[in-house]
């Protein structure tokens, strides 16, 4: 089989897995257990308005025609309106509007733990069996296992003391860069985002940063959660960074370089480094898993109205159709995610899909 | 315990060598029945404990068999409320007859040939197999329908009873050495001075540390015995001087990283199978039902007053304003070792019940979903074709949905519908069923190559050749070499269920009080962080990073210990608990 062959057939794949999916999304809200009606209208309502809504949401159709009706509901990202969390909104509008402030909090939950667990991890693997290595390897095993929302809580109280000077050293985590105390906003909240304007280049609009310190101000809001969102991922990039590490260290093409007399530098940065990037990638790729799951618990402690919070709320108040809709649509996420991993690795590694 | 376990498949290993284990124990008794009376010895020092034990296993059985129940009629009140009465009657019998077949597959190999015979049909072996289910299925729903039907029920639902009610009796009655009543650490100050109460008149403190101990030189004793116990079935009555699992179990214990994780997870296990005798408080005075239980103190005008718990916890919370630390009394002369929580209870019957909760739900949550995982990865290895595909997809669609988004949305649906599922520990048994569901996917993809490798063993071949069974194919000659997998991924996913578990309760969509949960007692002190009170969000929040490290250091080791070679990548499995 081709490697392109075996492309796609994993994005054929695909459209049976939606399909399951949307099935599993049906029995779960509209002929799971919960009656959908008594869901929106709770238990003291009257039997007058039971019918009304009962007719209305089409649930006294047969059960088919509901299943064809959601499905093509679905497909077509007509969601229908939320019911409480902003109730009468569109959905996809509510989705779109929180989507900002989540991305902006995943870039930076991907950039933070690149930037500090791959150079971990290549430094462990660079030297094995030293006090750095075990330091390094020791702190990746315990941040793995801290649980983000303890984690969350632990910051929020520790950053929260550190105001007027109250940190080590008179660190004040509010007066650090742009000054939040003398501005009045707190630690935790949404970032706005306007801090680009576009301007005309060609007619192109082009994004350019107007305000840098607004931009400065939703860094730091940010800050803190996203090293937390990123820490599993960090702590996975380290461990593997140091296996990959050791192991292309090991290999004969770094013998070979060496016994050319290739300078370290060089054998490091051009030989070792390149190759031992390649089982990093499908790390890197499946962080977006762990991003979404743990939006929820970070947007929610942090107080960051994105996609996470705002499904947070729909379960907790009782929302069930927009929760399914942004389950939905964070599925289609990873769906995509899961196909542009399949093409880059068949881009780059042209072994793929030789041995099936 | 290993002799027991390995008994008979040693038998069925070594055909040649007609010396059955039984044989080897009768001719050479003396060492085992020196184990078993020391066994016997400390089983009778907890006889109570014991007997709780097994009053809560037929508790668990009743639960699971009346849930199983209640399937069929169920599924035929769906279809009659489409369908019609007659179908729903047809749907629940065909329902009944479907899950007793179920049941049948696995045992009907031993049902002996001649049940078979007396039908008087000329059968092929395959005709015989099939023959010997069927009537196995005639049987038991016959059975089940004189139970559910006739007053035969009533009778059998009497004798149950009858049975767990003795069960129950001897599990109060009889004594255990690290019982409450044995050693008592809840008493109150006498204004003289020294204690009422209490055991020997000493300190709360002081007591509770003798029980506390006592529990953990006992854990560790009943160890040291079950090893021993490997040790003389080593020495005395296995065949073979060498097996591969002598070198695992030598890589184990050289291997200080892992013994390390072993003995966190078994500080962890033994505080929640004797959670009852590690808390200061009895946890049903003190959490389940404050309000109907009194108890005497000595008040500030020195007289000796009693009061309820719930009225005591009130006065002993730990919120800032107000702060019963670790090792302190409060002024209802309660010991409380870690101190109290947000709402007054005290800290550590909370957290080694809160033990119990993540154990029973980790257990049940990996246990199931690695049957799962284990079953479809047999049968689609060995049968190839349409199972695999369907498999690829069930997993691929659950793979796709973020799993943690995924259990929140279940776990909501269940509880807001007042499901019956959701009722066992206050969403406990749902969260659990729901992380199996959501985990199996995973598993079943780690221990995939590995078991498509054995499939295209010629071992295999033979085995079909020589006339076995899929099934006896499948148990005997594939599942061993997946078991190793299957361990490590399970001790890796743990950590990730115990910490998933944690944040949803965290967030109020897990477990519901009043069943202790670590999540909550970080939920109930996230205010407190920077006061007096940091103990109650910090505590837990210890713990749950010892136990996933613990958990993840033991599955390390065991992936070595089995396979020094094995190219696992764990980092799927231990990315899983990442997310909360």
């Amino acid at each position: 089989m081709s490697r392109w062959e075996y492309f796609v057939k994993r994005l054929l794949l695909t459209v049976p897995v939606l399909f399951s999916v949307l099935t599993f999304l049906f029995i779960m809200l509209r002929a799971g257990p919960i009656d959908p009606v008594a869901a929106r209208l709770g238990p003291q309502a009257g039997a007058a308005d039971r019918a009304q809504l009962r007719e209305r949401l089409g649930l006294n159709d047969p059960l088919w025609e509901q299943y064809v009706d959601f499905i093509t509901d679905f497909i077509t990202f007509n969601f229908g309106q939320s019911w409480v969390v902003q109730a009468e909104r569109d959905i996809l509008d509510i989705a779109v509007n929180a989507a900002p402030a989540t991305l902006w909090l995943g870039f930076w939950a991907i950039l933070l733990p690149l930037f500090i667990g791959i150079p971990l991890g290549f430094y462990a693997g660079l030297n094995p069996n030293t006090l750095g290595d075990y330091t390094a390897s020791l702190g990746g095993i315990v941040w793995q296992a801290l649980p983000n929302f303890w984690l969350c809580v632990i910051a929020l109280a520790v950053l929260r003391r550190t105001r007027n000077g109250g940190g080590p050293f008179g660190f004040d985590w509010y007066a650090f860069g742009p000054d939040f105390a003398s501005r009045n906003i707190s630690i935790t909240g949404t970032p706005n985002l306007e801090w680009f304007s576009t301007t005309d280049i060609l007619m192109f609009p082009v994004p350019y940063v107007s305000d840098w310190t607004a931009l400065a101000i939703d860094v730091k809001l940010i800050l803190p959660p996203a090293i937390i969102l990123g820490s599993a991922s960090m702590a996975a990039e380290l461990r593997i960074g140091r296996t990959a590490m050791l192991e292309t260290v090991n290999s004969k093409f770094v013998e070979t370089a060496k016994a050319k007399g290739v300078t370290d530098r060089v054998i490091v940065w051009k030989h070792i480094f390149r190759n031992a990037l390649i089982p990093l990638l499908p790390v890197i790729t499946s962080e977006a898993f762990l991003l979404i799951g743990g939006s929820v618990i970070v947007e929610q402690i942090f107080n960051i109205n994105g996609l996470g919070r705002i499904f947070f709320q729909a379960l907790t108040q009782g929302d069930l159709p927009m929760a399914g809709a942004l389950l939905f649509l964070f599925t289609l996420i990873i769906l995509g995610l899961n196909i542009l991993q399949d093409f880059l690795y068949t881009v780059i590694d042209p072994r793929v899909g030789y041995e099936q | 315990m290993s002799t027991t376990q390995s008994d008979s498949t040693d038998g069925l290993e070594e055909p040649d060598d007609d010396k059955l284990f039984r044989d080897r124990v009768r001719e050479n008794p003396r060492p085992a029945m020196a184990w078993l009376a020391g066994l016997a010895f400390l089983l009778l020092l907890e006889i109570g404990r014991v007997f709780a034990g097994v009053g809560q296993a037929f508790g668990i059985v009743g639960f699971t068999v009346e849930l199983l129940a209640s399937v069929p009629t169920s599924v035929g009140d769906n279809v009659a409320g489409t369908l019609g009465s007659a179908a729903g009657f047809v749907a629940t019998a065909v329902t009944a007859v479907l899950m007793a077949f179920a049941v049948t597959v696995p045992v009907a190999g031993s049902v002996p040939d001649g049940a078979v015979d007396v039908l008087g049909l000329d059968l092929s072996r395959r005709g015989r197999r099939w023959a010997k289910r069927a009537e196995l299925t005639f049987v038991l729903v016959a059975a089940a329908g004189l139970v559910a039907y006739t007053p035969v029920g009533g009778a059998f639902s009497a004798l149950i009873g009858a049975i767990t009610g003795g069960v129950d009796a001897l599990a109060a009655s009889l004594p255990s050495i690290t019982s409450r009543d044995l050693i008592p650490n809840t008493g109150h100050r006498l204004p003289e001075g020294g204690w009422e109460g209490t055991f020997l008149g000493l300190s709360p403190a002081t007591a509770w540390a003798i029980r506390t101990g006592l529990v953990f030189a006992y854990a560790t004793t009943a160890l040291v015995w079950l090893w021993r116990g490997f040790d003389v079935y080593r020495t005395h009555y296995r065949l073979a001087d060498w097996t591969p699992r002598d070198d695992t179990v030598r890589r184990f214990r050289n291997n200080y990283w892992g013994l390390f994780g072993f003995a966190i997870v078994f500080l962890f296990v033994v505080m929640a199978l004797w959670a009852p005798a590690v808390s200061p408080v009895e946890a049903q005075h003190n959490i389940y039902e404050p309000n109907s239980h009194e108890f005497q103190y000595l008040s500030e005008d020195g007289e000796v007053t009693s009061t309820t718990h719930v009225f005591a916890n009130l006065q002993s919370r730990s919120d800032g304003q107000n702060t019963i630390g670790p090792m302190s009394y409060d002024d209802y002369d309660r010991w409380a070792p870690l101190g109290t929580t947000n709402r007054g209870q005290d800290m550590m019957t909370h957290l080694s019940y809160g033990a119990r909760t993540s154990l029973v739900i980790g257990l049940t949550a990996i246990g199931l979903g690695a049957l799962i995982a284990v079953v479809l990865s047999l049968l689609s290895s060995y049968y190839k074709g349409v199972t695999d595909i369907v498999t690829v997809m069930a997993s691929d669609t659950i793979q796709a949905v973020p799993a943690l988004l995924l259990i929140m949305l279940v776990s909501v649906v269940f509880q807001e519908a007042n499901h019956p599922i959701a009722q066992p520990l206050d969403g406990g048994l749902l969260l659990a069923l729901i992380f199996a569901f959501a985990y199996w996917p995973g598993m079943w993809r780690s221990i995939r190559g590995p078991s498509l490798q054995v499939s295209e063993q010629e071992w295999v071949d033979a085995a079909k050749s020589y006339g076995q069974t899929p099934l006896q194919t499948m148990r005997k000659h594939m599942a061993p070499y997946i078991a190793g997998y299957i361990l490590i991924y399970g001790s890796l996913l743990i950590g990730a269920v115990i910490i998933s578990t944690a944040a949803l309760t965290f967030l109020g969509l897990g477990i519901n009080p009043p069943t202790p949960e670590w999540g909550r007692l970080i939920d109930g002190g996230q205010s407190y962080v920077a006061t007096d009170s940091w103990h109650v969000a910090t505590i837990p929040g210890i713990a749950i990073v010892l136990v996933v490290i613990a958990f993840n250091a033991l599955g390390d080791a065991i992936r070595d210990a089995i396979d020094p070679e094995a190219d696992v990548d764990e980092s799927e499995a231990a990315a899983t608990g990442g997310g909360a």
